[in-house]
Formats: structure tokens, C-alpha cells, sequence
């Protein structure tokens, strides 16, 4: 039920944002500038249309307040009420580019990112909910660091989404007798974040990157030496919290050591997926462009691996996994609004970067695209800041040849922008697509999971800011 | 009243209309998963959820449901720690860990919850 309302939600969305854009192309003095940020994923759309007033941050600052307070002080009207919220809220700034700003190819640029990143993470969900793996071990630390390291190198493959669905279900089940809120943070920091810096397929911005021109193996040849020790701190820090953590002393179940996995057809439907990832017209001159619709071929393929997998799916594994799509409906409406809603506040980010860029040190971008990256969507941000490092050097992130320049090069900013793009998505629930949905599945097994701030104040700024600050010296302070 | 064992092993069925569910035994519930909520609080202060226990069956409301037909998905259930009445709250070995599934037409099935699936007491 709830998965045909999110179906046709998106279908409705991807109906009306058509319409805009057949409208908005039918306008010779906008047809070009709907065309390029349509194809250009993450350019920065200031350039045709004035920047919007300050005052119109406040809706995505409302929203992101209300995410933080909900659960905690109008928990039943939040649960009730977030999809409405969340559409009104982004409706606002919506009707703001439309009336006051005359400026739809921001609107429909944003529309194509957010179907993008739904048909990603939808399809993923969808597809890893038929696969059913059970570990029959005992859990000890060593176990868990060791799954968490799997995950963090199985992000890599595929992507922070899927290896966090693939593995967040059989990771509690082993903790079943012992289970507390940390493992699941701790989940969220290494599979469902840093763990996918090393291929473009890791993490969206590192996927953007890879189609502006980015080489496929340069991630990992020069973010590898600061993936490997952030990851093994954070594995250290999470076996001092689990060494620490007994479980109950009258644990009589055997075990038999078993690794078991079924859903086979669901692995073909997610090596789909993966695959699909690289059927753009950027990368493929053949891939047919379906400008100005909002929508690629990819995400087509995408919704119907979605819709298949699903169909198909073995229903006695559906049934284990409880499937359902409140986690993506969830994350759907959610970021439908912050999607919008951060429409302004990327343009002015964009506008101060490339006013400032200039005189920005390598472990400012580092910070910068970081800090902001945890609250923000990591994609646009990860191209602000690129193109603002760029442009310091006189070089047009518009051109791959440039880019390649850029990562050759001044390989230090695209290194310190990648990584904070990416590491800081562990910040806060938002930072990430899977954060939210890692959350979800845990809280429906029974899992009380911390809030918002709770979150934030307790795991994320005590454990991940001073890792964070320890890369930052060592590798970005004073240089650049 | 019948026994929680007996209806377990006999899939005898409880039924739902609206946001109200019966069950044909009688327990004490400890905890209850209705999609994102973890219901330990049953009081009247909370608006989650209310139970009531009589003679021959309980009944649970979900306040915040007008119907559960609507919002309940297909492998969706309701999930629960519950104790039989007449038995020691207290010991561990008394919890029981069921779910409840929406079979449509008010039907309701009454399973113990599996090994399979993720279920924290």
C-alpha cells in the first residue's frame, strides 16, 4: 500500500517537474540554461539567475530543526505530519523560484539530483531486501570489528547504500544478546560513510567527480592512505566501547559458525544496479539523453530494477527482512524537502566559495566542504567546492580536460574536498541517504536509537571530530 | 480462555477492525513494535498504545491509527513481548516473543516470532 503511494509520489513528482520543464524549454531565453544544468549534475546555478535572498535559508534551517525536535518534543504529530511538513516547507522556497526569482532550471536541476539519489537508494533498498545472510558466530569484538572493516571495504563496491542494507540486518542479529545503540552508530560512521572513499561508486560526490573527469583509480590511489588509519581508529575506538560491553552471563545458545546466504536473484538485481550507475551520457556517448525530462536512463532502470526485485523476490526472505518501504518512504519525503529547501542555501555556499576560493588554504575546503557536508547534500556541496578549488587555479570544472589537470596537478584540494565530502556525511542522521534508513530498520527491531542532538553531542562530535582533526593535521594543515 | 501454547500450535486467529485488535488469550504486554514506535509505555498519559485484559480474550488500541489495514504493509507485522496471565512476570523465562500479522478481511495471524527475524526484548 504504502509502496504504490511512494510509486505514484514519484511518478506524480517526475509528471509535474516534466511539464515545468517542457515549459521551461518551450522559453528560448531559459531553453539553454535548462538544458546545461540539467546535464550538468551539481553546476552551480547562480550563474544565470540572481542569487536568492539570505532570508530564504530559513525554511531548510525550520526543517532541519523540526527533524532534531520532533522526536523528541511533538513525537506524534511529527510521525503523523513529517510528509506535509517536509512537502510545505520545500514548497516554500518552490514557489520563491518560481514567483520572485523567475528561475526554474534550479528547480528542475534539483528535481533531477533528488530523483537520482531516491532511484539509487530506492532501488538498492528494494533489491538488498530479498537477500537474507545469517551468521551464526558469537558475537565478540573482534567479530564486529571485523564485519565493520568488511563493510567499510564493501562500501567501495557497492556504494555507503548497499553495503549498509546488505549488512546492517545480519550485523544486529549477531549482536541480538548484547545490542546497544553504539554498534549501530558505530555501523553508520564506517559502512554507511567513510568506509566509501576510495571509488567514485563509494559516494555520490566521488561519483560526480568520477563523470566531470576524475580518473576511476584516483580516489583510491590517493585517498587510500588516509582512508586506511581513519577507518582503523574508528574500528579501535568502537573495540574499546565493545570490549567494555560484556552481554549477559547466562548465554547458553550454541553456535554453529555458519555463514548462510539466500536471495540470489537479488545479488544479479543489485550487480544491475551497480552497473547501471555508469549508463550516463557522460560516460557513454551512446546512453540516448533525455533532456530536459529530469530523468535519465539510469534512474528508469533503477525504478524498474526497483519494481522487479520486489515482484520477484523470494517472499520467505521478504518475510524474515520484515520488508517494507517505510525506511525509503521516509528518507523520500524527508529529502524531498531538504532537497528544496537547500536550494538557496547551495547557491549562496556556491557564490561565497568562488568569491573567497581564492584565498582558501587546502584544510579550509577540507573543513569547509566537511562541516557542511554533514548537513547538507554532500553531491553539490562536493561541485561547489570543487569548482571554487578550480577556479583558484584558473581552471573550469566544465571542462574534464581541466579536471584532469586539477587532479594531477593540485591533487591536494581534490584530495582534502573528496574526503570531507565524504567522512563528514557520518556527522548527523541527514549527512548521509543511509544514515536514515540504518536508523529505521534498527528502531522497528526494537532498537531505541538516539536522537537528533543525542546523536551529535554523544558519538558523532566526541568521537568523529577529533579523528577528523588528527587527518587534518597531519594531512592538510599548513599545506596548500 | 484459551492458552497462548494452544493458540500458537493451532493458529487460531485473532481479529482486528479499525485500530482495535482482539487476541484470543490473555497477557500482560511488555513491549510492542508498531512500525517506528517502541510502545513500553501503555499508560493513558502516552498516546501510542492501550491494552486491556479480560476474562476470555485482550484487546489493544493503537491510538494513533485510524486504520491498520492502511498502514500495515504486506510483510509488515506488530511485534510483541508479552506474558501470559497467571504466569511470573518477573522471570525471563515467561517473556514471549510473538507477532501479529494482517491476514485482510479482519483476520489476524498469531506467530511466534522467528529466529530469522530481528526482534529486540
Amino acid at each position: 500500500m504504502l509502496g504504490k503511494k511512494l510509486i505514484v509520489f514519484t511518478l506524480l513528482a517526475t509528471l509535474l517537474f516534466g511539464a515545468l520543464s517542457v515549459v521551461a524549454a518551450s522559453q528560448p531565453e531559459t531553453a539553454n540554461a535548462v538544458a546545461s544544468v540539467v546535464q550538468e549534475a551539481g553546476e552551480t546555478a547562480e550563474a544565470a539567475h540572481e542569487l536568492p535572498d539570505p532570508f530564504m535559508v530559513l525554511p531548510f534551517v525550520v526543517l532541519l530543526l523540526m527533524i532534531a525536535t520532533g522526536p523528541l518534543f511533538y513525537e506524534h504529530f511529527w510521525e503523523k505530519h513529517y510528509p506535509k511538513v517536509s512537502i510545505l516547507l520545500g514548497l516554500v522556497t518552490v514557489v520563491y523560484y518560481l514567483a520572485a526569482l523567475h528561475d526554474t532550471h534550479s528547480l528542475l536541476h534539483t528535481l533531477a539530483e533528488y530523483l537520482s539519489f531516491i532511484a539509487l537508494l530506492g532501488s538498492l533498498f528494494v533489491a538488498s531486501g530479498g537477500i537474507l545472510i545469517k551468521v551464526d558466530k558469537k558475537s565478540t569484538p573482534m567479530l564486529n570489528v571485523m564485519i565493520l572493516l568488511f563493510g567499510a571495504v564493501l562500501a567501495n563496491i557497492f556504494g555507503t547504500t548497499g553495503a549498509s542494507m546488505l549488512l546492517i540486518r545480519p550485523f544486529l542479529k549477531i549482536n541480538k544478546d548484547r545490542i546497544k545503540p553504539y554498534h549501530v552508530i558505530f555501523f553508520i560512521f564506517l559502512i554507511s560513510n567513510v568506509g566509501g572513499a576510495l571509488t567514485p561508486i563509494g559516494d555520490p560526490p566521488l561519483f560526480i567527480g568520477f563523470l566531470r573527469g576524475v580518473s576511476f583509480f584516483w580516489f583510491v590511489e590517493h585517498i587510500w592512505y588516509i582512508w586506511l588509519p581513519s577507518v582503523l581508529l574508528i574500528a579501535a575506538v568502537f573495540y574499546v566501547f565493545d570490549v567494555r560491553n560484556k552481554g549477559p552471563e547466562t548465554n547458553e545458545t550454541e553456535y554453529s559458525g555458519k555463514i548462510e546466504f539466500k536471495g540470489g536473484k537479488s545479488l544479479i538485481y543489485l550487480g544491475i544496479i551497480l552497473l547501471s550507475v555508469f549508463i550516463d551520457h557522460g560516460v557513454m556517448s551512446w546512453v540516448p539523453d533525455l533532456r530536459p525530462f529530469p530523468i535519465g536512463l539510469r534512474e528508469i532502470i533503477m525504478f524498474a530494477v526497483m519494481y522487479f526485485s520486489y515482484k520477484t523476490a523470494d517472499k520467505e526472505i521478504l518475510k524474515y527482512n520484515e520488508f517494507e518501504f517505510e525506511p525509503i518512504r521516509e528518507v523520500a519525503y524527508l529529502f524531498v524537502g531538504i532537497f528544496a529547501t537547500m536550494v538557496p542555501a547551495l547557491q549562496l555556499i556556491a557564490h561565497e566559495a568562488n568569491v573567497y576560493g581564492s584565498d582558501l588554504s587546502a584544510g579550509v575546503f577540507y573543513w569547509t566542504t566537511g562541516g557542511l557536508s554533514g548537513f547538507l547534500d554532500n553531491t553539490p556541496t562536493f561541485m561547489n567546492f570543487l569548482s571554487a578549488a578550480m577556479g583558484k587555479f584558473s581552471l573550469d570544472v566544465n571542462s574534464a580536460k581541466e579536471v584532469v589537470d586539477f587532479q594531477n596537478m593540485h591533487a591536494l584540494y581534490l584530495r582534502a574536498i573528496s574526503v570531507g565530502a565524504v567522512f563528514f556525511g557520518a556527522m548527523s542522521y541527514i549527512g548521509n541517504g543511509p544514515n536514515f534508513m540504518v536508523k529505521s530498520i534498527t528502531e522497528r527491531a526494537g532498537l531505541r536509537m538516539p536522537s537528533f542532538f543525542t546523536y551529535m553531542v554523544k558519538y558523532s562530535i566526541p568521537i568523529l571530530i577529533p579523528i577528523f582533526t588528527i587527518v587534518w593535521l597531519v594531512f592538510f594543515y599548513g599545506r596548500g | 480462555m484459551k492458552k497462548l501454547n494452544e493458540v500458537l500450535e493451532n493458529k487460531i486467529q485473532g481479529l482486528y477492525y479499525g485500530n482495535r485488535v482482539l487476541l484470543p488469550f490473555a497477557a500482560e504486554v511488555l513491549k510492542l513494535i508498531y512500525r517506528n514506535d517502541i510502545i513500553t509505555d501503555f499508560s493513558w498519559k502516552k498516546k501510542g498504545a492501550r491494552y486491556k485484559i479480560y476474562d476470555d480474550y485482550m484487546e489493544i488500541y493503537f491510538c494513533e491509527t485510524e486504520d491498520l489495514d492502511r498502514e500495515i504493509e504486506d510483510y509488515d507485522v506488530i511485534k510483541m513481548v508479552v506474558v501470559e496471565k497467571g504466569e511470573d512476570l518477573f522471570d525471563f523465562k515467561n517473556h514471549r516473543r510473538i507477532d501479529l500479522r494482517l491476514l485482510g478481511k479482519h483476520k489476524l495471524a498469531i506467530e511466534k516470532v522467528e529466529d530469522e527475524m530481528l526482534f529486540f526484548e
